[in-house]
């Protein structure tokens, strides 16, 4: 309808209202363009919808599939760990653990952290701890992380009441590390805790899951596959809030994990810890204020089961388990807090090295004999003093005159006919070697004992070569630091100067000596077994036992004068452990040692030369069926605190009259 | 002011009104049926889709409530008929000023309750006053438009249309509804393109549109002024690295890009459909309703209803070519293209090719503001096409 004039119209059409409207080949062209523009929208919606649902429809399907299923996992028991004579000495409590499923937390940020906030007020784990767990899986939302395992009954029932408040949290069965004898063998049993990244990177390929518990040291790291069994999994649906639609299915049940029994004897373990206690006391009644330490290792001289291996201070290793106290666990973890607890979580008799001091001269005796540098009746002088290459090297006191053989050096511990003896070394040519070491290793010093716990050091057997890399040239050493010295030889002789050695090895050396020259190798684990129950018998399924003691070549008829010395120090009037031992009804062989070395005490700026207190020694003398080394750190003379502790592992083991307990036959 | 509001009577316009009055004769022959079967069938399908999308919910199946929406919507699609478009035109400064009344009012009352606040609640109702804005918005432009017929191609006509376009656009914005806002763009694009404005107006306004999106999005947080909040600048730009953050922004657009997929070409059904049943898809009974119903349906369900909303496309746009008057025709265009933006916008979000926005789905999102804006909008449309020039049978 065009404006034109109308009749009865007095005014023009106001073209503002009645615009005469044509449909111009502009407008159809705009018109089109909006037409092809919606075709090609709809193409584009077509394509895509295509693409998603026909191309890649089987894909997607699979993704929203895996999204409503939850695997769950059922925690498989830890197998326990048995002492020799089955009394557990790890077990498993029943606990409860806490979820989180990062997939069904809330999807906003803030509502995402208040509920992270509350968990963390009621598990008492820090929020900024399961933020980082988060972070560290946030590339895997269908895996749970283990916010806390054994929580307590009142955080359960918070827990289960406000259910709704806490979508992705979920409860579910778990076992907890349960250690009756609390701290007894803390060290050698190790603990248990979350698998860290690095370890789940080595680990991945033997079907550890990022989340997984493992052990973490002692025992339950070495032998974590047979102990950790196998864990169950059920599945479950869920909406994307995570609360499970339906049933739980069962999938595979879990299968626990095996029992490991071990050659310890707990309450040997037991008397051998009580024993470094009170040798450490013996050392502050004698004023040696800095003793604070040490380690007692008790092993079968025929096989090399350890029976007991104490290290103090020490921990309870059940500061793993469940809610964490950071205090607790800092003298462990944190270095600086370690260092003022003198580092409880060290285990000292294979972890920690010391100048085995005169323990180490029946190495110094059986290398001289071998390697005819002198014969066991062949006397040389006892002196206060000793001169060579003009130095003065002092005997351990200056009451001794008078010229000795062999056993009666070993027994009076007598330090100048053993600096003759390292002069001697000294003065070997050079196509002999270095005789004095060559011994020391083949003794088991100065290398790894290879025992089944970790970790081990290997202490340290100096020989010229060794010198000559430490002190290099590069690093500005001279001539003077990087030549092996005589005075080397000569202290070396009495077990001082750098050389270093572990408790453990000590014992090695003291079993070779007790079993006519043969070293074993030290394990601790013996099976693996199935525990019984009153039907069925236990049922063993892997044997570790002992490896065959390997000769040494030691001469044996040198062996027995070492050993008539030994027993002469135990016994003779001039024996520097007849004092502790004398008395004992059964005949024990063995030898102090006081070994000097620097150390850094806490407190103290600078290092302080202080007495290494050792003994090492065996019994019965005829038929050793143990032997026992002793080391209090700082705790002055070998027969101070160190041979009192020891006897106090003898009085255990044969009854303190000397009868032989039931056991001994087993 | 005008002439004609001086004196109308004088002018005859109202003798030719009422010869034009369309009876219900007229309507029945002259109506678009092929538009009001594809509204019927679009409306059907959105019902049965939305019963078989919310059956697993908290609430129920929602079909009721919305079937109660369509009859609502079928009412003031019926009144829209018997309203002269021309009423819009003459009426278009109180439309227009009452619209901005309402989202400046909307917008003091979320102030009042801290965030987002787009509904107006009066009692028995929630109404959501920028849905029905959308349509109010597209008659006022068209009514601004139209007056200024004669000078359309002139600057001054289109800064002044942007002028007017402009401040409903930031209202909403700010509310914040960051998809009608967009939508309400793309309708003042629309409304200048049929008004006839000269092409590069139009280009150095999508010129201008473009540098503001790139400004809001990247320049000014490059520069430290974040006008989005950090979600809305994540839900905006997420679609483009789905990947990028598993467990934040783009989950929602993850888990609908998987029950997209997951329909496969026959869909899951009711029951299969988990994403939907076990609510992994969220809002799925309004934004993302269309990754529900293509989860259930299929890619044969979807494209049913895409076909259907190209249907409704392809009728506004032919009604765009035979209106009486460039009014008409402005407001037929302006509705046709921002009915079919929101489609394409709403559909493509849901399977990864466009921003997250809120916007509904025309027809099958719950909610009755939109539904009922939806059939006001086709109501105007028809009302335009009954009164096409032509012959007639009155």
């Amino acid at each position: 309808l065009a404006s034109t004039a109308r009749p009865g119209r007095f005014l023009p059409g106001d073209p503002r209202v009645e615009e005469p409207y044509r449909l111009t080949p502009q407008l159809a062209f705009r018109v089109a363009l909006l037409a092809f523009l919606a075709l090609a929208v709809f193409a584009v919606l077509f394509l895509r919808l295509w693409a998603l649902q026909v191309l890649s429809g089987d894909k997607y399907l699979a993704v929203a599939n895996d999204n409503r299923v939850r695997t769950l996992r059922i925690e498989a028991p830890r197998g326990p760990v048995l002492d020799r004579y089955g009394n557990v000495l790890v077990e498993n409590a029943p606990g409860t653990r806490v979820e989180l499923w990062p997939a069904d937390l809330p999807k906003t940020w803030p509502a995402q952290r208040s509920e992270l906030k509350a968990l963390s007020d009621v598990t008492g784990v820090p929020l900024r701890e399961i933020l980082d767990q988060l972070n560290k899986h946030a590339l895997d939302p269908l895996t749970p992380i283990v916010v806390q395992r054994g929580l307590r009954q009142d955080q359960i029932l918070y827990l289960h009441e406000h259910d709704a408040q806490f979508p992705g949290v979920r409860l579910a069965h778990s076992w907890l590390r349960k250690y009756p004898y609390q701290s007894l063998g803390a060290q050698v049993l190790g603990y248990v805790g979350q698998i860290t990244s690095g370890e789940y990177k080595t680990m991945k390929k033997k079907g550890y899951q990022p989340t997984d518990s493992i052990g973490q040291a002692g025992i339950e790291s070495t032998y974590d596959t047979y102990l950790r069994g196998k864990d169950g999994k059920a599945q479950l649906t869920v909406d994307s809030r995570g609360i499970p639609k339906g049933a739980t299915t069962l999938l595979s049940n879990p299968t626990p994990g095996q029992a490991l029994r071990l050659t310890i004897d707990i309450g040997l373990q037991r008397a051998a810890e009580r024993a470094l206690v009170y040798g450490i006391q013996r050392a502050h009644d004698a004023s040696y204020a800095h003793a604070d330490g040490g380690a007692i290792v008790a092993m079968d001289p025929r096989d090399g089961a350890i029976l007991a291996m104490a290290s103090y201070p020490t921990y309870k290793p059940s500061i793993f388990v469940g809610h964490k106290d950071q205090k607790k666990l800092a003298p462990l973890l944190d270095p600086k807090v370690a260092d003022q607890k003198n580092h409880p979580g060290i285990n000292r008799a294979i972890d920690a090295s010391y100048p085995p001091g005169s323990t180490f001269k029946p190495v110094t005796a059986l290398a001289a004999m071998q390697e005819h540098l002198i014969t066991p009746t062949q006397l040389l002088p006892c002196t206060p003093d000793y001169t060579a290459y003009k130095q003065v090297f002092n005997n351990w006191t200056n009451l001794f005159n008078q010229s000795i053989d062999l056993p009666t050096a070993l027994a009076m511990s007598c330090d100048t006919y053993f600096y003759e003896l390292g002069k001697r070394f000294y003065l070997l040519p050079p196509d002999r070697g270095h005789p004095l070491q060559g011994w020391a290793n083949r003794f088991g010093l100065g290398q790894k004992t290879l025992i089944d716990v970790g970790p081990e050091v290997a202490g340290l057997i100096p020989t010229p070569e060794w010198r000559r890399a430490e002190y290099p040239k590069s690093q500005g050493y001279g001539i003077v630091d990087r030549t092996w010295k005589p005075g080397y030889s000569i202290q070396m002789s009495i077990g001082q100067g750098q050389i270093l050695t572990t408790p453990l090895q000590m014992t090695r050396l003291y079993a070779l000596i007790a079993n006519g020259g043969k070293l074993v190798t030290p394990h601790i684990a013996d099976d693996v077994e199935i525990a019984g129950s009153k039907n069925q018998p236990t049922r063993v399924l892997r044997r570790f036992g002992a490896q065959p003691p390997q000769p040494s070549g030691v001469d044996p008829t040198a062996l027995r004068y070492v050993q008539q010395g030994l027993e002469e120090a135990t016994h003779a009037s001039f024996g520097t452990g007849v004092g502790v031992f004398g008395a004992f009804p059964v005949d024990i062989a063995g030898k102090t040692g006081s070994a000097e070395k620097l150390v850094k005490l806490p407190g103290f700026p600078n290092l302080s030369n202080q007495t290494q207190s050792w003994w090492c020694g065996y019994g019965p003398f005829n038929q050793p069926t143990i032997v026992v080394c002793a080391l209090i750190e700082n705790g002055g003379h070998g027969g101070t605190s160190a041979a009192p502790a020891a006897l106090k592992v003898f009085e255990h083991y044969f009854g303190k009259n000397g009868q032989l307990t039931t056991h001994i036959s087993d | 002011m005008t002439i004609e509001a001086v004196d109308r009577r004088a002018r005859g316009l109202k003798t030719r009104r009422e010869t034009e009055a369309v009876g219900l004769g007229a309507v029945l022959f002259r109506l678009d049926w092929v538009l009001l079967a594809a509204l019927v069938a679009t409306a059907g399908f959105g019902l049965w889709a939305i019963d078989g999308i919310t059956m697993h919910d908290a609430g129920g199946s929602s079909m009721t409530r919305q079937a109660l929406y369509v009859f609502a919507g079928g009412m003031v699609f019926v009144g829209a008929l018997f309203i002269d478009p021309s009423t819009y035109r003459r009426l278009w400064r109180p439309t227009y000023f009452g619209t901005l009344a309402l989202m400046v009012f909307v917008l003091a009352a979320g102030a009042a309750t801290r965030g987002s606040k787009r509904w107006v609640d009066v009692g028995f109702f929630k109404f959501q006053p920028s849905e029905f804005g959308k349509v109010l918005f597209v008659l006022a432009l068209a009514g601004i438009l139209s007056e200024r017929s004669r000078s359309i191609t002139s600057t001054r006509t289109t800064l002044s249309a942007l002028g007017y376009g402009v401040v409903p656009i930031l209202l909403v914005f700010v509310q914040p509804d960051i998809g009608t806002a967009l939508v309400y763009t793309s309708a003042l694009g629309a409304v200048l393109l049929i008004a006839g404005v000269r092409w590069w107006h139009l280009g150095a306004l999508a010129a201008a549109t473009v540098v503001t999106a790139l400004a809001i999005l990247w320049v000014l947080p490059a520069a430290g002024v974040n006008v989005l909040k950090p979600y809305q600048a994540a839900r905006l730009t997420g679609f483009t690295h789905p990947g990028n953050d598993p467990r934040g922004a783009t989950y929602n657009l993850r888990q609908s890009i998987t029950a997209v997929g997951a329909g496969g070409l026959r869909g899951r059904g009711v029951l299969g459909a988990t994403q939907t049943r076990l609510n992994y898809l969220p809002e799925h009974a309004t934004d993302f309703a269309f990754a529900s119903l293509a989860e259930e349906r299929g890619f044969f369900g979807a494209s049913i209803l895409l076909l259907l909303y190209l249907l409704i496309v392809w009728r506004a746009l032919k009604i765009v070519t035979s209106a009486r008057d460039m009014y008409t025709a402005i407001v037929a265009g302006g509705i046709a293209f921002m009915f079919m933006f929101q489609v394409f916008v709403n559909a493509a979000m849901t399977m990864g090719i466009a921003p997250i926005t809120g916007i509904p789905l025309p027809f099958v999102s719950v909610g009755g503001s939109s539904m009922i804006t939806n059939f006001l909008a086709i109501g105007i449309l028809q009302a335009i096409y009954l009164r096409r020039p032509g012959r007639r049978r009155a």
